[in-house]
């Protein structure tokens, strides 16, 4: 009696082992997206403007804004020095927007010419949408900007490159 | 007639329930201009920790132990003879015929009432007029309006920032001292801020000097592109934290970067240092010097800058008595330059004050000289401290002094007040926003 009962304890002690250890673990794993994204080429695009909610910091500005028109990252040392101008002066977009004049100032901007910039307009100006902005242009953006470029035979690269980097759209992700 | 009555009444009552929240404690509904006594000032914040030993009680060395020289090392600021002898400095000949204190109101005993006499306590209290337990809080605005927001909102007609100018010694926390985290107030009724010695003498020169200057065409071209770019983009840059200068005080205040850079390169930098020697600056005197380019350039109305080097006191006792007396005369420098430029002279009050002093008792420290080094710990001692107060003639009592150490006259959390009354905007401040009261011992 006493094994017999020892024998059914036993075994049912293993039947819930063997239960248990057989439950399917669920695990709950959650993806947020900031954004939905596309590849385009070695670029990711946002779908449109409104997905850019969120603002830069001082130091993402200033790196992705090096990036941008140098086409390569930033130095470290650069990037510590530029943060402590930023600091140093009080309005951020001025503070800034002399900056940018001072790459373009200076060799290192990768620039397209302006008889390229005519020749291809359409492809520079998306090209110049996706450097900026990660994001395509929409028809009435390729529109307009097409038709300011258009209009005006003094409209340099350089001019269209500073007004992305200074427009407030620049300024989120 | 009764519907008539009914909805003149009504209109009345919604036009009232609108406006109410509006109206000023002075009953207006909008902000005057209040009668100004001048229309500038410039606070000078004589920061880094300065004792009363040092300065009103002219004790210069005979504080410590087997020294026992007296005298008077701020000689462009107080009365007093100097030293009989300096063995510690090459003293400069003071550049004021007659000392600050001979033209104006010395308060010679204030108090830093409450509070940690921290640095960035002491800043926050005298540019907010309110006492604060915030300790070192990297880069994070007041809890309180500064001085700079009280202004620019309560000024009628409202001033731009271009007016108001904040502008330290060094960086820290200092470059958010310029507005405040207070939902009344803000970034949008904030102050410039600079720190030159970043802008103008550190890497600012190499990132910003070399600016390329481009034509009005081409600026229009920039604006027009760029105004494309935002019509299709739901939020302005205008909404991030900060100051943000119209379109015109841009062009100016980067016309002013560059002229001041090429007065830099051209070494034509008007210095605040016996002969513009450029080797005898300290940190103190280019913080003075860049702050009177903006002054000669702007004219605010409005203008606080600090100076810092007396902090090197927590272990060189002796190169603190030398900042004293180099700052000392920057500051007879300063008012040199204010009162010799139309459109500031005899129509600016300077006021000069310690964020707060010193302890009492020195620290473990010795320095070459083998004199003991002072830290600022809330002793009694480092809340004494003094304000100097200096004007027009008939604005500002000449050759008057107030308060003894056994008497205290006047708190740090009265400056706010006192130049809120003179730039005519105190009684526009709402009430229980300033604890302090205004200095009138000083006025005319």
């Amino acid at each position: 009696m006493q094994a017999s009962k020892f024998v059914l304890w036993v075994s049912i002690g293993l039947a819930i082992a063997f239960a248990t250890s057989s439950c399917e673990k669920t695990i709950v794993q959650d993806k947020v997206y900031d954004n939905v994204i596309y590849d385009l080429g070695n670029q990711v695009v946002y779908t449109s403007a409104s997905q850019k909610a969120k603002q830069k910091t001082a130091t993402q500005y200033l790196s992705i804004l090096y990036a941008d028109l140098k086409q390569t990252t930033i130095p470290n040392n650069e990037l510590t020095n530029l943060s402590q101008v930023n600091l140093g002066f009080g309005d951020k977009g001025l503070v800034n927007e002399i900056l940018v004049s001072h790459y373009m100032n200076n060799p290192g901007v990768v620039l397209p010419t302006a008889a390229y910039m005519r020749s291809n307009l359409d492809q520079f100006i998306t090209d110049t949408y996706i450097r900026f902005y990660q994001r395509k242009p929409t028809s009435y953006e390729l529109y307009g900007l097409r038709k300011l470029i258009t209009d005006d035979p003094n409209m340099t690269p350089e001019l269209v490159y500073s007004s992305f980097a200074l427009s407030d759209e620049y300024w989120f992700y | 007639m009764k519907r008539r009555s009914f909805v003149k009444k009504a209109a009345l009552a919604t036009t009232g329930a609108i406006l109410a929240p509006y109206i000023l404690p002075s009953g207006r509904l909008f902000a005057s201009t209040g009668s100004r006594v001048v229309n500038h000032v410039v606070f000078v914040l004589f920061a880094g920790g300065l004792r009363n030993q040092e300065s009103i009680e002219q004790q210069f060395t005979a504080t410590q132990t087997g020294f026992s020289i007296m005298g008077n090392i701020m000689n462009n600021m107080l009365s007093g003879n100097a030293p009989l002898s300096n063995p510690i400095f090459t003293p400069w000949s003071p550049i004021l015929t007659s000392p600050l204190s001979t033209q104006g109101s010395l308060f010679q005993e204030l108090r830093y009432a409450q509070g940690p006499t921290g640095h960035y306590n002491g800043h926050t209290v005298a540019m907010t007029g309110n006492y604060t337990n915030t300790g070192l809080n990297l880069n994070i605005n007041p809890d309180m309006p500064t001085l700079f927001e009280y202004y620019r909102k309560h000024t009628n007609p409202n001033k731009s920032a271009v007016n108001a100018w904040w502008i330290s010694e060094g960086l820290g926390p200092y470059p958010s001292l310029n507005f405040s985290r207070h939902p009344l107030y803000g970034p949008q009724y904030g102050a410039n801020y600079i720190n030159p010695s970043t802008i103008f003498e550190g890497y600012g020169q190499q990132y910003l000097s070399d600016a390329k200057t481009y034509q009005p065409d081409d600026v229009q071209r920039m604006k027009t592109v760029k105004d494309f770019l935002n019509k299709s983009f739901h939020r302005a840059a205008n909404e991030m934290p900060g100051v943000h200068n119209d379109a015109a005080d841009s062009v100016n205040i980067k016309q002013f970067m560059a002229d001041t850079y090429a007065k830099l390169a051209n070494n034509t930098l008007p210095l605040p240092t016996p002969g513009g020697s450029r080797a005898s600056l300290t940190g103190d005197l280019t913080n003075i010097a860049y702050s009177w380019q903006v002054l000669e350039t702007f004219k605010p109305e409005l203008t606080v800058i600090n100076t810092f080097n007396l902090d090197v006191c927590h272990s060189d006792f002796s190169s603190y008595l030398e900042y004293t007396h180099r700052a000392d005369y920057g500051i007879g420098w300063l008012w040199n330059k204010i009162q010799s430029t139309p459109g500031l002279a005899n129509d600016t009050v300077m006021i000069c004050m310690p964020e707060h002093g010193r302890n009492l008792s020195p620290n473990a420290i010795i320095d070459p000289y083998g004199m003991r080094a002072f830290d600022h710990t809330s002793d009694a001692n480092s809340r004494r401290l003094f304000a100097l107060m200096v004007g027009p003639n008939g604005k500002i009592k000449s050759n008057q002094v107030f308060g003894s150490n056994t008497a205290p006259v006047g708190e740090t959390i009265d400056i706010v007040p006192t130049i809120a009354h003179l730039l005519g905007f105190y009684n526009d401040i709402p009430s229980g926003m300033l604890p302090g009261r205004v200095l009138t011992e000083a006025l005319v």
